[in-house]
């Protein structure tokens, strides 16, 4: 064996897949006994989890240089078995600029969220198989983004659906966890379903799986087979990144796993369904031109972001709450690049809310109060998650929300069309009903008054703020100087969705498509510095009122929190509606909408029989769409 | 007649739905699952088949030109496809067990804990 040539960087991709299925494998095979050790439960298995998921970073981090810099993409042969006769024989791992841009967010969500486990899971057993898990989970979504190969997406696929489905049962003894991994296990299997279909459709069409290959072919021969697979390929992976109507799976999932896989489902796994979905509407069947389609996606994301932003208000758990806003935002990531800075924010948010269930031992935003002053850092970094996803300048999420606004008004001015401008509304909406749900989550979980159960609560270990932090200051850096961030991952990747020429060559197959150099023009001119500026002279001002005006601070505890938690805002009115408190801080806003909230609930039902409706009607919209507008 | 089986095909993969969507029962409902997945495999297969092909299974030299034989990939995808088949049985069914030991029932309806 030639050493030399394993070090080249064309065999990092594989590498970065490796280690975590390795990783899984030494894990599974040193046997499930848990270690003495009270802090660190899996003991040495722990680190290897740790280990893989960091080399795994680190090789794509290698890849960042040839790929996003340089430009090129990777094709990777498995055993060189590559193209024989025109035809692709082998099974290719393939890396564009796109590829490498969701691995690199999955790789640092998977790290991320490793660092934070060690500490976290020391309250629960089977700790070592949870690692192994963990690992198979990482090891399938990257195999999935990193792969050139349609059916090995299919594989990928139900790899990581297993390891989800089983990390959600994971505490089988939290409220409802065997429940919601049953309806994602239904519906996530009717998804791979779905998807299976739709490969087998398309290999008996142009009997290759090979996805450049297929990219060279399909455009110019769509016929009504090609269309029904990608109907069902689109559904396939529509279930997977949880967008409506597939999001109360999201919520149920996210409420029951483990914080640090909450963290996975919502960076990482929804990541995996949005590449799935660009895979097939740029690459694939190039269908992203046609107006009805864009149509379609930015419906849906519309759609989306305004279902969940409303479903989340309703909640009385934290990691509900944050689930539904996790889907909603997913929204903007399907109509535009908000990916990375969702995996950042979101994962954060999920982190914050574990620390304060590994605390307080509940998410309840009823029973919560006043952390702020037991867990300070806590706050702190939850605080930045928060202001991150409201699009609060200048945190990262504003520079990809302006992107997006300025987008879609621009395309409704270009064209005229005044279904564009109606997207810009939806989104502002969505990111002042963010806002203000956030307000009432800091004021009932970190802010108000200290429950008196909860007066021995203490700072969560090094390890998991060490996580936060790391993803907070991520937050903050690609919130600063989003030209760079620009330059170095989006710009490549959305040069690389244009570039259904190279993608095709590269791997060896022969395209009209000519391997065009795409400029790409930014979205307005955000100046982040000078808005952090004015963000730290209104900090001072309002300290400075606080302090003249001899601010009381308000510290004795009391245990009818429930009632005075909202005095600040409340209005004194009963609780006219079961699934609206009083006391609640939107009460009025929820009032008057509480047709629309009574009718969304009622619809939420909780009926596995209902959510696999909605996934055949789903199915069926989408055929029938596919049949006419494409 | 391949037709047929396509159209068998569908049928299963809808009779599947059909069984997910409308019975209240978790057991039929791993059922449903289980058919659809039997549908997808028939489909899968039947897309492999060229009539009069023989057995995909020849040693180096034996191959021709003139060799006419079944189209192998489908079936590889196949025993994959079965493989993922009986992971995802066997799951359900044991969370199936699960839930039957801390809810006391197998009614979809009745295990609504989650909603809203």
């Amino acid at each position: 064996m030639n050493f030399a040539n394993m070090t080249d960087y064309h065999h990092f991709p594989i590498y970065a897949i490796m280690v975590l299925f390795l990783g899984a494998f030494i894990i599974a095979a040193s046997g499930g006994k848990p270690s003495k050790n009270p802090n660190n439960p899996a003991g040495f298995r722990a680190w290897i989890a740790l280990i893989a998921t960091a080399a795994s970073l680190c090789f794509l981090i290698a890849l960042i240089r040839p790929v996003m810099l340089g430009g090129e993409v990777i094709a990777y042969w498995m055993g060189s078995r590559g193209i024989s006769g025109g035809y692709a024989i082998g099974i290719a791992l393939e890396v564009d600029a796109l590829s490498l841009f969701f691995a690199l967010l999955i790789a640092t969500a998977v790290f991320v969220s490793a660092v934070y486990s060690i500490r976290y899971m020391v309250h629960d057993d089977c700790v070592p198989q949870y690692y192994v898990l963990y690992c198979l989970l990482a090891g399938g979504v990257l195999g999935l983004v990193l792969s050139g190969d349609i059916f090995n997406m299919f594989v990928m696929v139900e790899i990581l659906t297993f390891a989800a489905v089983a990390l959600t049962a994971f505490r089988t003894k939290v409220y409802g966890a065997l429940e919601a991994a049953f309806k994602y296990l239904v519906v996530g299997c009717m998804g791979s379903t779905a998807i299976l279909t739709g490969v087998i459709m398309l290999y008996a069409q142009y009997h290759t799986l090979n996805l450049a290959q297929l990219a060279s072919l399909i455009p110019g021969t769509m016929n009504n087979a090609t269309k029904l697979a990608f109907a069902f390929l689109y559904i396939g992976f529509s279930t997977k990144a949880f967008i409506v109507p597939f999001h109360p799976l999201a919520a149920d999932a996210h409420g029951a796993a483990p914080a640090s896989i909450s963290v996975l489902i919502s960076g990482v796994l929804t990541k995996s369904g949005i590449y799935g979905i660009m895979r097939l509407t740029y690459f694939l069947f190039q269908t992203m031109g046609l107006g009805r389609m864009q149509f379609m996606l930015v419906f849906i994301g519309s759609v989306s972001m305004f279902v969940c932003v409303t479903m989340a208000l309703a909640q009385h758990d934290f990691k509900r709450l944050l689930a539904y806003h996790s889907i909603s935002q997913i929204g903007y990531v399907l109509a535009a690049y908000h990916a990375m800075n969702h995996t950042l924010f979101k994962g954060l948010l999920f982190l914050a809310a574990g620390a304060v269930l590994h605390e307080t031992g509940t998410t309840d935003l009823g029973k919560l109060g006043g952390l702020s002053k037991k867990m300070p850092h806590t706050t702190v970094l939850f605080l930045i998650g928060a202001f991150s996803i409201s699009g609060v300048p200048p945190f990262n999420g504003f520079a990809s929300k302006w992107m997006i606004y300025q987008a879609s008004y621009q395309k409704a001015v270009d064209t005229g069309n005044i279904g564009f401008l109606l997207v810009t509304v939806i989104a502002l909406v969505t990111s002042t009903l963010t806002l203000a749900s956030f307000v009432k989550v800091s004021q009932s979980v970190f802010f108000g008054q200290l429950p008196k159960e909860y007066e021995n609560v203490k700072e969560v270990p090094f390890g998991m703020r060490l996580a936060m932090g790391i993803l907070a200051a991520l937050c903050v850096v690609t919130g600063l100087f989003p030209k760079s961030v620009t330059a170095l991952l989006t710009e490549p990747a959305a040069k690389a969705a244009a570039n259904v020429g190279s993608y095709i060559t590269s791997m060896g197959f022969k395209t009209s498509l000519p391997a065009v150099e795409v400029s790409f023009v930014e979205a307005g001119v955000w100046e982040p510095i000078n808005w952090l500026l004015i963000l730290c002279i209104a900090l001072l001002a309002v300290t400075i009122v606080a302090v003249a005006g001899k601010y009381d601070r308000v510290s004795e505890t009391t245990s009818e929190n429930v009632e005075t938690k909202y005095q600040l805002f409340y209005g004194g009115e009963e609780n006219v509606y079961s699934q609206v408190g009083g006391g609640d801080l939107f009460w009025g806003f929820k009032h008057n909408w509480r047709h629309y909230f009574d009718f969304m609930h009622k619809l939420h039902s909780g009926v596995v029989n209902d959510y696999a409706l909605w996934a055949v009607v789903a199915l069926a919209l989408a055929i029938v769409y596919m049949m006419i507008a494409l | 007649m391949i037709q047929f089986n396509y159209i068998c095909s569908f049928f299963l993969i809808v009779l599947g739905f059909y069984t997910i969507v409308t019975k209240y029962n978790l057991v039929k409902t791993v059922i449903g699952m289980s058919v659809m997945d039997y549908g997808v495999n028939l489909l899968i297969i039947s897309i492999g088949y060229n009539p009069g092909g023989t057995a995909p299974i020849f040693t180096a030299g034996e191959l021709t030109r003139a060799s006419y034989f079944v189209d192998p990939i489908p079936q590889a995808l196949t025993l994959t496809s079965i493989v993922i088949g009986a992971c995802v049985t066997a799951m359900s069914m044991s969370l199936v067990i699960r839930m039957h030991e801390s809810y006391g029932t197998l009614d979809t309806r009745e295990i609504r804990r989650l909603r809203g």
